[in-house]
């Protein structure tokens, strides 16, 4: 068995798990956040993109030991205690995501995105979520979303005049 | 080198098959408070079919759509619908919905009759409230009104109703008939690039013109022809299931069965035909698998007319393309004389 520590979401987590074990296996089976999801288990999907360290890594790839002392982001911890993200927020406003099982790591592949680069051109964005497989959306409005979560994170108060823009006539 | 085509094809696609029983079934109960609760079979695949459905009973009712709960698909207490299949739920659950909303109606409108002095048929519901037709002033609210309905005339007002397209059998001698209850119509252009010394494809843009009946709600009609469009691309030039000699599929997973990722996919621009279908729910037809039907047809016509070649196996591969580039230079050559 082996030990790992690894900080989740904020918080300082420990497990003794076979050392074959996945970070993912680990987030899913162990930590039961079960918001990082299982498509392919080989790396091709996505689908359980989280964060290490700020990087956006494929969790079925990764070693559970690997990540030992290291910092780790799912989509558990992204909307703050009492809002969602700036990305959550326009994600579920424009409909970027339909069946929803690629959300959590396209979110998290777009986060780690705009950390680095908060200006992305549309290129950068489809260049960032090219290892986040989706089939049921042709990817057009999640591309969208993700240049109007960036202009909104850019300037909180363009965030607040589209807040009025689409729910001042209420 | 790099040259560049546009393709076109059109499609019509059937909605609503007519060839057997294809019912929903839809309860819809209004409450003291002015909410309403829908209850139905149906199943939410991701395609916003639910709020669709919420807005057709609340457009029915006078109501917003903040103002609807949909429940669904769960066989122990929601009536029976044939499914989330055939592009059907806006236009035949949705049917079972808008009646099943004017039964609960009606009810409303016969309690509220003697409230504003006024017959049932003077009325009608707004803004949540039931209203004398012309007269917006004279109204009461619709939580009002359902909880007189329940605690003074003892009828809650709850309707349920089920709708299904007229079944016509076939002809059994011609095999002809009216196998389905309406249609919607779509044309779809692809602009490609083609390297004519390799054959690869690179889609550049893909407009779509799609007649869905009343877009009922226009951002759920982008989203379900954007992603149809993806599959049509898949389609057209990456997907393929690829079996060995016993049968066994050989391409299995995503590293080798390829479909479209983000940079695999154009600009696109979605053109919503606005037009009104008096069978389907407030004019809506359908819009879910029409969506791909003319893409791959669009980008191998535009395939055609940047480099002059057919291909006419799925999905165009660099490879066949080249081939067939190749043969039609050949072709050109033996024509020239020596």
């Amino acid at each position: 068995m082996t030990d790992v520590t690894i900080t989740v979401n904020g918080s300082v987590r420990s497990a003794s798990v076979p050392p074959e074990t996945t970070l993912l296996k680990l987030l899913r089976d162990v930590f039961q956040l079960t918001g990082t999801k299982l498509g392919c288990d080989v790396g091709d999907c996505g689908a359980c993109t989280v964060l290490v360290d700020g990087m956006a890594v494929n969790a079925c790839l990764m070693l559970a030991a690997q990540a030992d002392g290291r910092q780790v982001l799912t989509i558990e911890g992204l909307a703050m205690k009492d809002r969602l993200h700036p990305l959550q927020k326009v994600f579920e406003e424009s409909g970027a995501l339909q069946c929803g099982f690629c959300g959590p790591g396209m979110l998290l592949s777009a986060k780690a995105l705009l950390d680095d680069n908060p200006d992305p051109s549309s290129h950068d964005i489809r260049d960032a979520l090219a290892g986040n497989l989706c089939r049921c959306t042709g990817y057009s409005k999640i591309v969208e979303a993700v240049q109007d979560a960036a202009r909104a994170m850019r300037d909180p108060r363009t965030e607040d005049t589209r807040q009025l823009e689409m729910h001042g006539h209420d | 080198m790099k040259r560049r085509g546009r393709g076109i094809a059109c499609m019509w696609y059937p909605i609503g098959f007519t060839v057997d029983a294809n019912p929903s079934a839809a309860v819809v109960k209004v409450n003291e408070d002015g909410t309403a609760t829908v209850l139905t079979g149906t199943v939410e695949t991701g395609q916003g079919s639910l709020t669709v459905l919420g807005q057709i009973a609340a457009e029915a009712l006078g109501i917003a759509a903040d103002d609807v709960h949909v429940v669904s698909a769960d066989t122990d207490v929601t009536p029976m619908d044939t499914g989330a299949i055939a592009s059907r739920t806006t236009y035949v659950t949705g049917n079972a919905i808008r009646l099943a909303a004017e039964n609960a109606k009606a009810i409303l409108f016969e309690t509220a009759g003697p409230m504003l002095q006024v017959m049932p048929s003077q009325l009608e519901a707004r803004d949540r409230k039931i209203q004398v037709k012309g007269f917006p002033q004279r109204s009461v609210s619709i939580g009002e009104v359902a909880k007189r309905a329940q605690v003074g005339l003892g009828r809650p007002p709850i309707g349920s109703a089920s709708w299904n397209p007229p079944t016509v059998a076939m002809d059994p001698e011609t095999g002809q008939g009216k196998p389905f209850s309406t249609y919607v119509y779509a044309t779809q252009i692809a602009e490609v690039e083609v390297d004519d010394e390799t054959g690869e494809v690179d889609v550049l843009r893909i407009v779509a013109s799609h007649d869905c009946g009343t877009p009922i709600n226009p951002m759920l009609v982008e989203g379900q022809v954007e992603g149809g469009i993806s599959m049509g691309i898949g389609f057209a030039l990456q997907e393929e299931m690829l079996f060995n000699a016993q049968g066994c599929q050989i391409n299995p997973n995503l590293t080798n069965y390829i479909m479209p990722t983000s940079l695999d996919m154009p600009e696109i621009v979605v053109d919503i035909v606005e037009n009104y279908d008096p069978t389907g729910p407030f004019g809506a037809k359908g819009v879910g698998e029409p969506s791909l039907v003319p893409t791959a047809a669009a980008i191998l016509n535009a395939i055609h007319d940047a480099v002059g070649v057919r291909i006419t196996s799925l999905p165009a591969t660099s490879e066949k393309i080249l081939t067939a580039i190749k043969a039609k230079r050949a072709g050109e050559r033996k024509q020239v004389p020596a």
